[in-house]
């Protein structure tokens, strides 16, 4: 009791009963390092404000006194740093934040303090910081931009800062599916969502708020003779009982996407310190919906006139949210300015809770009498305009009547410009909406498939007819779905009165006139815009950055092209409306990524032997999705190069193993297997001997090369290919388009296997002695039974299943061997003991790489997509006796120019010298530009067999230049090299070693 | 002789620990087991052969191959829709080499048989908040009017390729993933169980 009795005393403006808080619970949290007080059901604003803070934050560019202008997501103004540390979070709206004891939060935009700011220096300034200023300021020198103008603008741009480390929470993607969505649980919403869930419809209802109601939290109305949040709260009840009702607040739907897919970002913890164990911060959900309730409301507007940005001038709806839901007095004496019965309703309700209200002005000189009745004892300014404010926060109002112009002492200052329905979501899927002068708001056009708006998102202004609205929508939609309507009472509702007399704008104040308070747009910026000709409402936003930022000018909008309508002349449809688009209100990055940050970025494929590289201390590398070992240090290795050289030398002299598990593998099936993979490669494979194995090129349509491997044929009708690492998913795509598509009479299947077999490839000249240790009898691995390029399907290691091919990358003796991919660690584990006596050692895809260079196979980096085969030096591989995908094309004389680069071999002539990938080949005589370009060098390895760097290149009229010199330009790092040319095999041209 | 038997790894032992993991209150939400036991097989029907096929695995098995997202099973052989003419057959407690031998033989020139028993690894998803934990990645619907026992999907879980099926009405669902991403799946499985309390068997 103590502790709520000293709460309360930090409390001045908290009213002494009502509302909706809980006040048996007094939370503790901090403001720029001070202490402040409040209630559970408080927002930080809220809170705030019952502490009597009204200045909360420095705005955009002018760095002016800014307060608390709304109650929800719509706020422009009151935008906090959130915690501390790693968790700092900015740009968080005061009105959005739930209390919770301990919350800190600080103000932002401000240097040295909240109090005084430095850069408020810029309201001075204002005549060079008008629209566009960025666009004619910083423009010359132009040797500024990146050296002074970046920094300078990064430095003075944006609000908040962001938390620089690592965000210790998690985040989380989650899927939903539903018959009926509904956005927004205020009055229509509920009522939509009780119909359709009494039905038996599958029923998902969201609103961004922490609480379920809507406006009826914030308003002082009854349905069926009960307190409107009371009847909402029975609602609730019920519909939570409902076994396919899932009921999800503080869940805002920001976006609509294609087949009634909605996005959606709960905010599970946002509301605690930190998140409880095992639990995500946020979620984003995909909603699925087959039919939706577009429930989302209105958001009152703002008028626009001098100072009326001052600390202390609100929104009419959100003094009422504040009083009504928080219990909380906007102020000691209030004033309303209002255009339309709204803002009678508000004073009438601070009235009634003990506020004193000074004065009603209102634009309109014919009010109408039930606006009279709930006058209160305020005094009536009918035909009146607020000109300006006084104060650091609001002290006084201007206004000008027809009696005068007079200063009413006040300390808030509600504004009531009529409502703007919410209509963003209607806008997602290209919905332009549509001007309706009788309520003076844009309301939907046309709607996303399966999608319904009522009540005020609609235009149904009064609570009644939203609520029927809601009913009926919710029955009706769920009717579609084949759900039998069960009854549910029109619930009776007090209905408010609703008139408006739009007023946008009242001129006369030398003070700045805002319309867009986030981003500082003043009336005097809209109207350079138009002298400037930015007068298409796209070009305004773009140009004053109307509308843009966090609140997405929900308050603001409509106010700046209303005035841009008057500047030029033209009706407000005429003007039209910028469109709206996701998000709503703003996601953070964390839950867009979900579950896949860090390591988690995208899913890794692990080959069989990763655990015991592990072991083994290899360095992996990322190659496609895959994590491969890409050298295996040992003690006493300075560097890579160290480790690779060492790793090459033991396969060219003794023997090494590489796991090549990651190379894609198709098992090709049946009668018409032969004859399709003649099809889908440029040589001949049904020709080729069962127990054989042929290496292949494919091609795309369009003649280039698409990719290379092998293919072994295992039986008459059954053959395994093999595709590169990078292509596996394209090439096995490509077969199943060419199938389905091209060639659907051959009877050809085919499967996957890259993940059945874990194959290694051993290779050197000590390979067959280690391969012959675990070769189960009686399969003759001798030279003459089993000869280079022959494929078997064998059993090793007593008894388990395996399949051997004779074929090799690196140049030396070599095999692949393919068992189950279970045994494949095992595997690892036996090469290691059987080939020890023979100095075994596993090499990495970098040793694999210098040794296919020495060896002049081609790789990724030639196989680039804009190679042919002849480029590449496999012209002769290209069959004339049969048709191939990409044969004629391959035929355009383009393809067969003689002046084409093709493959070469490249050596520094300076045997110390680095030559570097990448750099261009160009004649000796010449300087190094685009004009002299002969050629790249695209693929190098320091080669430990020649003690020298050696590359593989493209480069034209090779022919004429073999033997010759040219210069490998690399101007960029300092790398230029003169090299000659030779042919792209260093290493044993004759190929005895393979034959060996 | 040197034996590779003797130390068969499915590559998730290390991570597949049994034990309770997550939220250590209560009830365990979901209860994971990795599928050790099955033999799996990829069947593609040959050409105009479909319903040859259908009538083979029927005298075979005594089972319907399903033509639509469905897996029918019959004692310890199951066959899982997997595409137009393709299917995924499991076998309990039988070996990937023999269940692939038998189906060829079986299936001789009505299917293409690849054993695919080391290809992917399978994970047997159940408890009360099993569907909860999977809605976190699987695209969808799994609500019993949506989806319902022997009902299969051919889809992705947090960019992981899957086919899964639902094996009962507890509910209990089962993920085939190919091997090499078998640990990206279980990690995510772990991330998306944890809140609920997740025992592994």
């Amino acid at each position: 009791v103590t502790n709520a009795a000293a709460n309360f005393q930090d409390q001045p403006f908290r009213l002494a009963s009502g509302g909706l808080i809980d006040r048996s619970r007094p939370l503790r949290a901090t403001f720029d390092g001070r202490e402040i007080a409040g209630f559970a059901g408080d927002t930080l604003a809220s809170a705030l404000l019952a502490g009597g803070t009204r200045l909360v934050g420095r705005s955009f560019k002018y760095h002016r006194p800014r307060g608390i202008l709304a109650a929800g997501s719509e706020e422009p103004n009151a935008l906090v740093e959130l915690r501390t540390g790693a968790r700092r979070e900015p740009n968080s709206k005061a009105t959005t934040v739930e209390l919770y004891d301990g919350l800190e939060a600080a103000s932002q935009n401000r240097w040295p303090s909240l109090r005084f700011d430095l850069l408020a220096v810029n309201s001075w300034l204002a005549p060079f910081l008008t629209a566009g200023f960025y666009y004619k300021t910083f423009m010359w020198p132009a040797s500024f931009w990146e050296r002074v103008y970046e920094p300078l603008i990064r430095r003075a741009a944006g609000l908040g800062r962001a938390a620089e480390l690592p965000d210790p929470d998690r985040y989380e993607h989650a899927n939903a599916f539903c018959d009926v969505l509904v956005i927004g649980a205020g009055p229509s919403g509920l009522a939509a969502a009780l119909a359709a869930g009494r039905s038996g419809a599958r029923v998902i209802v969201c609103d961004e708020d922490f609480l379920f109601g809507g406006r009826l939290l914030a308003e002082s109305r009854e349905i069926n003779d009960t307190p409107g949040h009371l009847w909402a709260a029975g609602v609730v009840e019920e519909l939570a009982t409902l076994p396919d009702v899932r009921l999800m607040p503080r869940t805002t739907v920001f976006g609509v996407y294609d087949g009634g897919t909605y996005g959606a970002l709960e905010r599970v913890n946002d509301h605690v310190a930190v998140p409880p164990a095992h639990q995500p911060r946020q979620r984003l959900w995909r909603i699925v919906a087959r039919r939706t309730v577009l429930a989302a409301g209105a958001t009152e507007r703002s008028i626009v006139f001098g100072g009326n940005d001052r600390p202390g001038v609100m929104l009419a709806s959100a003094m009422r949210a504040y009083a009504n839901r928080f219990a909380v007095a906007p102020g000691s004496t209030v004033a309303i300015f209002t255009n339309n019965d709204a803002g009678w309703h508000t004073a009438a309700d601070l009235a009634r809770s003990g506020i004193v209200v000074a004065a009603i002005v209102d634009s309109r000189r014919d009010l109408s009498p039930m606006a009279k009745d709930r006058a209160c004892q305020a005094r009536v300014i009918a035909g009146g305009e607020v000109v300006e404010t006084k104060g650091k926060t609001l002290r006084a109002i201007a206004v000008r009547s027809a009696s005068g112009s007079e200063t009413i002492a006040v300390d808030a200052l509600g504004l009531a410009g009529g409502w703007n329905p919410n209509v963003h979501l209607t806008c997602h899927l290209g919905g332009r909406p549509q001007w309706h002068a009788d309520i003076a708001a844009y309301l939907p056009g046309s709607l996303p498939n399966g999608m319904a708006v009522v009540g005020a998102a609609n235009g149904t202004m009064t609570l009644t007819r939203g609520v029927a609205e809601g009913v009926e929508a919710g029955r009706r939609l769920a009717e579609d779905l084949g759900f039998p309507p069960k009854p549910v009472d029109a619930p009776r509702a007090d209905d408010e009165t609703w008139a408006i007399a739009p007023l946008w704008h009242v001129a006369g104040s030398r003070q700045k006139a805002f319309v867009d308070l986030q981003n500082d747009v003043t009336v005097d910026d809209i109207a350079l815009s138009e002298r400037e000709g930015f007068r298409s409402v796209e070009h305004l936003k773009r140009y004053t950055t109307l509308g843009m930022a966090t609140d997405q000018g929900r308050i603001a909008n409509v106010n700046g092209l209303a005035i841009m309508a008057g500047l030029t002349g033209r009706s407000i449809p005429d003007t039209g409306t910028t469109r709206f688009r996701p998000p709503y209100t703003p996601v953070a990055i964390g839950a867009l990524a979900g579950h896949h940050r860090g390591k988690h970025f995208r899913p890794v494929r692990l080959p069989p032997s990763h655990a015991w590289a592990q072991e083994q201390r290899a360095v992996f590398v990322e190659t496609g999705p895959w994590l491969r070992a890409q050298y295996y240090p040992r003690d006493g290795e300075r560097d890579w190069l160290d480790t690779v050289n060492r790793e090459v030398r033991t396969v060219r002299s003794a023997v090494g193993f590489c796991d090549v598990s990651t190379l894609g593998k198709i098992e090709v099936h049946g009668p018409d297997a032969a004859a399709f993979l003649d099809r889908l490669y440029v040589n001949t494979f049904s020709t080729l001997p069962v127990g054989r194995v042929r290496y292949g090129i494919m091609l795309r349509e369009d003649g280039f090369v698409l990719d290379d491997g092998t293919v072994a044929r295992l039986a008459e009708h059954r053959f395994f290919m093999t595709t590169t690492t990078a292509n596996a998913g394209r090439v096995f795509q490509h077969m199943q388009f060419c199938h389905q598509a091209l060639w659907p009479e051959l009877d050809v299947q085919f499967a996957s296997a890259t993940d059945q077999w874990a194959q290694f490839s051993v290779a050197g000249p000590r390979a067959r002695d280690t391969l012959a240790t675990i070769i189960d009898a009686p399969f003759d691995v001798g030279n003459a039974a089993f000869p280079y390029m022959a494929a078997a399907e064998l059993t090793v290691c007593a008894g388990i299943a395996a399949r051997l091919y004779r074929i090799s990358f690196s140049g030396e003796l070599a095999y692949e061997i393919g068992v189950p991919a279970r045994y494949g660690d095992a595997l690892a584990r036996v090469l290691m003991d059987i080939g020890a006596p023979y100095g075994m050692a596993p090499y990495g895809t970098e040793a694999l790489a210098v040794m296919r260079i020495e060896k002049g196979h081609v790789a990724g980096n030639e196989i680039d997509g804009r190679t042919t085969a002849s480029d590449l030096g496999l012209g002769r591989m290209m069959s004339t006796k049969k048709d191939y995908i990409g044969r004629v094309m391959a035929g355009r004389p383009a393809l067969l120019d003689p002046g084409r680069q093709t493959l070469v071999g490249l050596r520094p002539v300076n045997v110390h010298q680095r030559l570097r990938a990448g750099a261009h080949l160009i004649p000796l005589v010449g300087a190094p530009l685009a004009a002299n370009d002969q050629g790249v060098v695209t693929s190098v390895a320091f080669s430990p067999s020649l003690d020298q760097w050696i590359g593989l290149g493209l480069l034209a009229h090779a022919a004429r230049l073999a033997g010759r010199r040219v210069r490998a330009a690399d101007p960029l790092r300092n790398g230029t090299v003169d090299v000659e040319v030779c042919p792209p095999c260093f290493i044993d041209p004759q190929g005895e070693r393979l034959r060996d | 002789v040197i034996s590779l038997a003797s130390a068969p790894r499915s590559g998730l032992e290390h991570l597949a620990v049994p034990g309770r993991y997550g939220a250590a209150d209560g009830e365990a939400g979901v209860t994971l087991t990795l599928r050790t036991d099955l033999a799996l097989a990829a069947v593609t029907a040959r050409k105009d052969r479909h319903d040859a096929l259908a009538r083979r695995v029927d005298d075979t098995f005594g089972l319907a191959l399903p033509r639509t997202p469905r897996r029918t099973t019959a004692g310890p052989i199951a066959f899982a829709w997997a595409g137009p003419g393709h299917w995924l057959a499991s076998g309990e407690g039988i070996q990937g080499e023999v269940f692939e031998t038998q189906l060829r033989r079986e299936l001789a020139d009505v299917a293409s048989v690849t054993d695919q028993s080391d290809g992917r690894i399978v994970v047997r998803v159940s408890g009360p908040r099993a569907r909860d934990a999977l809605s976190k990645g699987v695209l969808v619907d799994l609500h019993p009017r949506a989806f319902q026992p022997g009902d299969t999907a051919v889809t992705s879980v947090a960019h992981i390729a899957v086919h899964f099926w639902q094996a009962d009405p507890a509910p209990t669902y089962e993920f085939a993933a190919f091997r090499s991403s078998g640990t990206a799946f279980w990690e995510w499985l772990i991330a998306s169980t944890a809140e609920f309390g997740v025992v592994v068997r």
